[in-house]
């Protein structure tokens, strides 16, 4: 596209050896094509503060981008300015929205939109503007048959995107594609077992497939054990342990049997802080339903709230001393 | 920098030199700054505000007051058109509707943007000005407009993503103006609610991973509503205060799990803490270190992480993090609205005198907020 505005200039030192080539930027205002306009300069009155250093080819375009605007001009050559002022500031949702206008007006082919705007998250993965408009083009075509390859994609480079799984959700939940979800998050979680957006991603599908039956309970706990055990300091496994857990009508120990399982890892030396919290989690949840038990569970759940404070995890000392004086307050004598 | 001890200093002059510079030109690598200029210049005049260190002259005051206002949009009493109102956040679209025989529906591309309002806004506080050019009536429109079945909101009228970051923004406007009748606050707080993770804290919405700069507009949002300690059980909030607690790492607060410390979430995690009434919970020498640790000792200014380049919005955040703390002289800040209490004292005369002149009726007063 273009290839029209770039005109390659090769200059040589003498007549048979090239030395450089370079492209060479022609102004908006110095394109024939674009006699018929009259440029729009920008008015920021006469004490503008943060004011951006421009260059002569940004304030160029958007010149040129502000008559176009006003005069509300939809045609090709002005959707091709469209991306030349997104490529310079791809923050600029105006400009998003205007192309988006020209789109629709044109009936312009959207599978080529798609590209460009493929072409524009790889180069701003964390842009909220280059998402929305994918979100907006995938919805007028009713197609998504790029866009979980495409989430993919960016999280092989940042698999913890947050755009990028607000958009991945978006998708599985529009189009009903959860089919190879949960196997796609297993590879995720093989990969990294601390990928706390992976564990959520998990926890998101559960819900909207099969729900927390107490089959898929059982399974998850037995699931989410087995990760805790291949790296006990992981506070993403044992936050979505929690999750699961409180699926369930019953107790909390109760549950694939954490509380025996609990105790033999603590009792094999394990002080993981994220242990030892899930601990004071299911003493808590004893003393509350069965209070002839209060005085000998509140006296361990007290030590281990001051081993946390002053061993395992100092750096919250004042937490755990809080914590501590909350359970002696409400189950103490 | 490191002092004797290992520990760094507080480069109180250099970030003050920094913040100056951001008021005044920025280099052409911030372009995509552009349409948010008002919340570069709301960092500037806070992280200075805070730093004691806004000392303008009435002229130059006054000139800043006046081109924040240039950034309001006036629009006539048409339905459509007051939706569009609001402030923008920079100049670079304004002048298509001013265009003789201009496309009919030109402002739809020049319109207000709710984060921007916001920031136009705390800026006028910040600057001592008694907002008395604001079209309030204008303003809540466009808040009201923007509000989505879901709860949330829309940044703008021209299409947009809905977040909890939208949110916010209306409800610190609200607040600021004192007129909540443009959010329906039942499904305000039924977003919030649903946003809740599993983890214990909000994300951006529903079913998306707890993160905290969400989870603080979230809880800064059902604190200006006046919501805080009735929407949510004394253990959700015991659970939010746990989610918050953990998020420090290596003397940091990073955004979510397993994620590297992060300037900003001094200032989101940290003020989410403080109104939740446990900031006294985490490790703030350990904390200040960090934050400090991030500065640049040549340019001045914060960095997201150790040995970065610092930005304007690290800046500020970090800043308004160590503000939280109370250790290194800076002015206090009011977690919720994010302006120093200064400001936020200057807002509250606005609001007594705003009563007065309701209660009154006087043409006089009336004057001060319209």
């Amino acid at each position: 596209m273009r290839e029209a505005q770039i005109q390659l200039r090769v200059m040589c030192s003498n007549d048979d050896e090239y030395v450089s080539e370079e492209d060479v930027w022609v102004l908006y205002k110095d394109r024939e094509e674009w006699a018929d306009v009259t440029p729009l300069t920008q008015d920021d009155g006469p004490n503008a503060v943060v004011k951006i250093a421009y260059t002569d080819a940004f304030t160029d375009v958007y010149d040129y981008f502000r008559a176009v605007v006003a005069s509300g001009e939809m045609s090709e050559r002005a959707l091709e300015l469209t991306e030349d002022a997104i490529n310079m500031n791809a923050a600029n949702y105006t400009v998003w929205q205007y192309r988006r206008k020209i789109l629709k007006h044109l009936g312009s082919d959207l599978k080529k939109e798609l590209a460009f705007c493929r072409e524009m998250i790889e180069m701003n993965p964390k842009n909220y503007q280059v998402w929305h408009h994918r979100r907006v083009i995938v919805d007028w075509l009713k197609d998504a048959s790029k866009e979980l390859r495409l989430t993919e994609m960016i999280f092989s480079q940042d698999a913890k995107n947050y755009h990028a799984w607000e958009y991945r959700q978006w998708v599985l939940r529009t189009f009903k594609l959860f089919d190879g979800e949960l196997d796609y998050v297993d590879r995720l979680l093989e990969e990294d077992v601390r990928n706390n957006s992976a564990w959520n991603q998990r926890h998101f599908t559960i819900t909207q497939t099969t729900g927390f039956t107490p089959d898929v309970i059982q399974r998850e706990v037995h699931y989410v054990k087995k990760a805790i055990e291949k790296v006990v300091n992981n506070e993403s496994p044992w936050s979505y342990l929690r999750g699961v857990v409180q699926h369930c009508d019953g107790r909390m120990g109760s549950v694939g049997d954490l509380e025996n399982w609990c105790r033999q890892m603590y009792e094999g030396g394990q002080r993981s802080p994220y242990l030892l919290t899930f601990i004071i989690d299911l003493m808590e949840d004893k003393m509350e339903h069965e209070p002839d038990l209060r005085p000998s569970v509140l006296k361990h759940c007290l030590q281990i709230c001051i081993c946390l404070a002053t061993e395992h995890d100092q750096i919250r000392q004042e937490y755990w001393r809080y914590i501590g004086r909350n359970l002696s307050h409400r189950f103490g004598a | 920098m490191a002092g004797a001890a290992g520990e760094y200093k507080f480069l109180r002059s250099r970030h003050i030199k920094y913040l100056k510079r951001c008021l005044q030109v920025l280099p052409y690598s911030t372009v995509t700054f552009d349409t948010s200029r008002v919340t570069v210049l709301y960092f500037a005049l806070s992280g200075l505000d805070l730093l004691e260190g806004l000392e303008l002259e009435e002229e130059e005051r006054q000139q800043i007051i006046n081109w924040i206002y240039t950034l309001q949009i006036l629009p006539t009493e048409d339905k459509e058109q007051l939706a569009c109102a609001g402030f923008r956040g920079g100049t670079s679209l304004d002048s298509c509707r001013d265009v003789d025989g201009c496309a009919d529906d030109v402002s739809l591309f020049d319109c207000g943007h709710i984060t921007m309002t916001y920031t136009a806004l705390a800026s006028l506080l910040i600057l001592g000005d008694d907002l008395s050019l604001v079209d309030r009536k204008a303003v809540l429109a466009h808040v009201a407009a923007l509000q989505c079945p879901d709860g949330s909101f829309f940044s703008t009228r021209g299409g947009s993503e809905n977040d909890m970051r939208f949110m916010y923004c209306a409800a610190a406007i609200c607040y600021i103006l004192q007129d909540f009748s443009a959010i329906n606050i039942n499904s305000a707080v039924q977003y919030v609610l649903n946003s809740m993770s599993y983890e214990g804290a909000m994300g951006q919405g529903q079913y998306l991973e707890a993160h905290g700069g969400s989870n603080y507009c979230a809880v800064a949002t059902l604190h200006l509503l006046g919501h805080l300690h009735t929407a949510l059980s004394n253990s959700q909030r015991q659970r939010i205060v746990r989610w918050l607690v953990w998020r420090q790492s290596e003397g940091g607060l990073q955004g979510r799990p397993n994620k590297p410390p992060d300037t900003c979430y001094t200032f989101w995690v940290g003020a989410a803490l403080q109104l939740l009434g446990g900031l006294e919970m985490v490790d703030v020498e350990a904390l200040r270190q960090f934050v400090l640790s991030t500065q640049d000792p040549i340019t001045g200014g914060l960095a997201k992480y150790p040995r970065s380049r610092p930005d304007g919005l690290h800046t500020y955040l970090g800043m308004a993090g160590l503000a939280l703390l109370t250790r290194d002289s800076l002015r206090p800040i009011d977690p919720a609205l994010n302006i120093s209490q200064r400001a936020l004292h200057h807002l509250h005369s606005l609001h007594r005198l705003h009563d007065a002149s309701s209660t009154n009726g006087t043409a006089s007063t009336q004057a001060h907020i319209k």
